[in-house]
């Protein structure tokens, strides 16, 4: 009894936050831009919508789960198709563990290069601060400790990336160009800094700011040069593009295969319909090729008058149905209107 | 012209009297009022399928492939529901691959419910629900390997396709199996008329439950939208009648029906 209690309630939450969420996203649907914007949905929309997203990513556990118990006691039980499921396993888990050491190596390149970043943003940011007039130290003080953070960064870049022990390359050579460019900038300070923000200094912090991106697009570069000669960034390498990404091709291009002898079964001329088919594929295939033209100058227009008349008549009739089915579907799940197929107080 | 993030006022009248015909019936068919549903062969074969996998002891297997959470998951459960629980009367073992681990969850609640019903909760198998990959092709290898070691005496593909529909209907016609598909991407309905014993063709697919299950909810639902459907057909219609009339008559003054759906809220000066 408590069981069915709480199965009820449970139904109950779901069907409200389907209700509000479908109140949410048709409202937003419906209103003009305007109405949006002065009820300040625009600038809550992307967090709600990211939410959506965040719990869509959740359910890709309850796959690898699914993944896991169904392969994982096949193997353990030596069941039939046991191989196939070590092979699927073993794939699963080098994967994994090749991802996420690549995924630690590149935490630390990530955190250098965001300080090099901060430079570019902090920069641009007292300009827009000291033009908005925004509540902010003064201008000086801020300008001071841009140089001293961008001082900072570049002495650890000259210990770090820039270090005399690192190989030498034409990417190292740009970065190390970037960074004297930076340091060149920084160390001449803006002929006038008082507190309003003249044309000088204006200049002065957008020249800061593109340097410090410059930096950093050169950095980024050198780190992935860098990674690409590890060990985890070469399995991965070998892993994702070697064998995933190939073996997802080798599939694509079985289509040719089947789409020849799917057309073979069904152009065999049985029916009226078949025979139809059959023309239609005929004229279109070789009003596509230059052989058509050989064979008559109207095959060319035949063919765009099948594909944009009776096929696309086709297409729109196919299309209209099922957004119209599609839409009643659609409330009667916005609305909870369950049919006993779904719902599990049937009887 | 208000661009698509934002509807008009005429989609909203149009949302508004969708959602009145639905209500409408509903009410009607919680009354007694019976709709005549035609008979559609392709749905018919899903029976006659399972049959001779009953009668052959072999597997069936039911894919909503690429299909995520949504309305057309909605209509495929229903197809769902219906063949889990004849297989699970005729104690058949179930095979439903996924793509979508979102819809896995809904999926495998929905074959519970289906042997529930059927009175054979207990054999109910988790596993016999299983997720593939969400990569296009790695789902697609995924169930050929599937299809050609169960040796499936049926598979029905219903749900979204895309490039991969004739790769999933080839595995089926290799290995003999009775095969029907139903899929809302025009694109891929050439490939299944080819390599499948039947093809439900679009709004097809939404009747299928209505069809199989007889329930109320789902017949009101599949009038109301044959009915909202035959508005359409009508305002085609008046929109053709009118463009003709134009071009026939120059500068005769007819109704732009196409501007009902397309003029803003400006018409309420309130842009």
């Amino acid at each position: 009894m408590e069981v069915r209690q709480a199965a009820d309630r449970r139904a109950q939450i779901i069907r409200l936050f389907t209700l509000l969420g479908g109140v949410y996203f048709f409202a937003y649907f419906l209103l003009p831009e305007s109405a949006i914007e002065a009820i300040g949905l625009k600038e809550r929309h992307e967090p709600i919508s990211n939410g959506f997203i965040a719990i869509g990513a959740m359910a890709i556990g309850l796959g690898l789960l699914n993944l896991v118990s169904a392969h994982g006691s096949r193997l353990a039980f030596r069941k039939k198709g046991w191989v196939y499921s070590l092979a699927l396993l073993s794939g699963l888990f080098s994967m994994i563990v090749v991802t996420a050491l690549q995924w630690r190596q590149s935490l630390a390149a990530t955190a250098e290069l965001r300080k090099i970043q901060v430079v570019s943003d902090f920069a641009q940011r007292i300009s827009q601060d000291a033009e908005g007039q925004k509540p902010a130290p003064p201008l000086p003080t801020r300008i001071e400790a841009l140089q001293r953070y961008a001082s900072e960064q570049l002495s650890a870049l000259d210990v770090g990336a820039l270090s005399p022990g690192t190989s030498d390359s034409p990417l190292r050579g740009e970065l190390r160009q970037s960074a004297q460019a930076l340091r060149e900038k920084i160390s001449v300070a803006p002929a006038e800094s008082g507190e309003a923000l003249t044309p000088p200094t204006k200049e002065w912090l957008e020249a800061v700011a593109k340097a410090g991106s410059k930096l950093g697009a050169a950095l980024s570069a050198y780190q992935r040069e860098l990674a690409s000669g590890t060990t985890v960034q070469q399995l991965y390498s070998l892993l994702y593009e070697g064998v995933f990404t190939q073996l997802g091709a080798a599939m694509f291009a079985l289509l040719g295969v089947y789409i020849a002898s799917a057309a073979f079964r069904a152009f065999r001329i049985r029916t009226v319909e078949s025979a139809l088919m059959m023309t239609a594929a005929l004229v279109v295939m070789l009003g596509q090729i230059s052989l058509g033209r050989m064979v008559s100058d109207q095959l060319p227009e035949l063919r765009q008058w099948l594909l944009e008349v009776p096929n696309s008549a086709a297409f729109r009739a196919i299309r209209l149905g099922a957004a119209v089915a599609g839409l009643m579907l659609a409330i009667r799940m916005w609305l909870s209107i369950e049919s006993r197929s779904f719902s599990s107080r049937k009887k | 012209m208000v661009g698509f993030e934002h509807a008009t006022p005429g989609i909203l009248c149009m949302v508004l009297f969708a959602l009145g015909l639905l209500l409408f019936e509903l009410q009607r068919t919680s009354r007694g009022h019976k709709h005549f549903i035609r008979r559609i062969p392709g749905i018919d074969a899903v029976e006659d399928a399972i049959g001779s996998c009953a009668e052959m002891g072999r597997s069936v297997v039911f894919t909503t492939a690429l299909t995520d959470v949504g309305p057309v998951l909605y209509a495929c459960l229903g197809v769902l529901h219906s063949v889990a629980k004849r297989t699970a009367g005729y104690k058949l073992k179930l095979v439903v691959p996924q793509y979508s681990p979102e819809a896995m969850a809904i999926v495998e609640d929905s074959v519970r419910d289906a042997y529930n019903d059927a009175g054979r909760g207990a054999a109910f198998d988790p596993q016999s629900i299983v997720f593939l990959s969400s990569e296009q092709f790695a789902f697609a290898s995924g169930y050929m390997g599937l299809v050609h070691r169960e040796k499936a005496g049926a598979a029905f593909l219903f749900g979204v396709f895309a490039a991969e529909a004739l790769v999933l209907a080839e595995a089926g016609q290799q290995v003999g199996a009775k095969q029907v598909a139903a899929s809302v991407s025009p694109e891929q309905v050439a490939f299944f008329i080819c390599t499948c014993d039947y093809t439900l063709i679009g709004e097809e697919l939404f009747g299928a439950s209505a069809y199989l299950s007889r329930e109320p909810v789902q017949v009101a639902t599949l009038a109301a939208q044959d009915r909202l459907k035959l508005l359409f057909a009508v305002l085609i219609a008046l929109g053709v009648a009118c463009a003709t009339a134009k071009e026939l008559v120059p500068g005769l003054a007819m109704p732009e029906i196409a501007s009902f759906f397309s003029a803003d809220w400006s018409i309420f000066a309130w842009k």
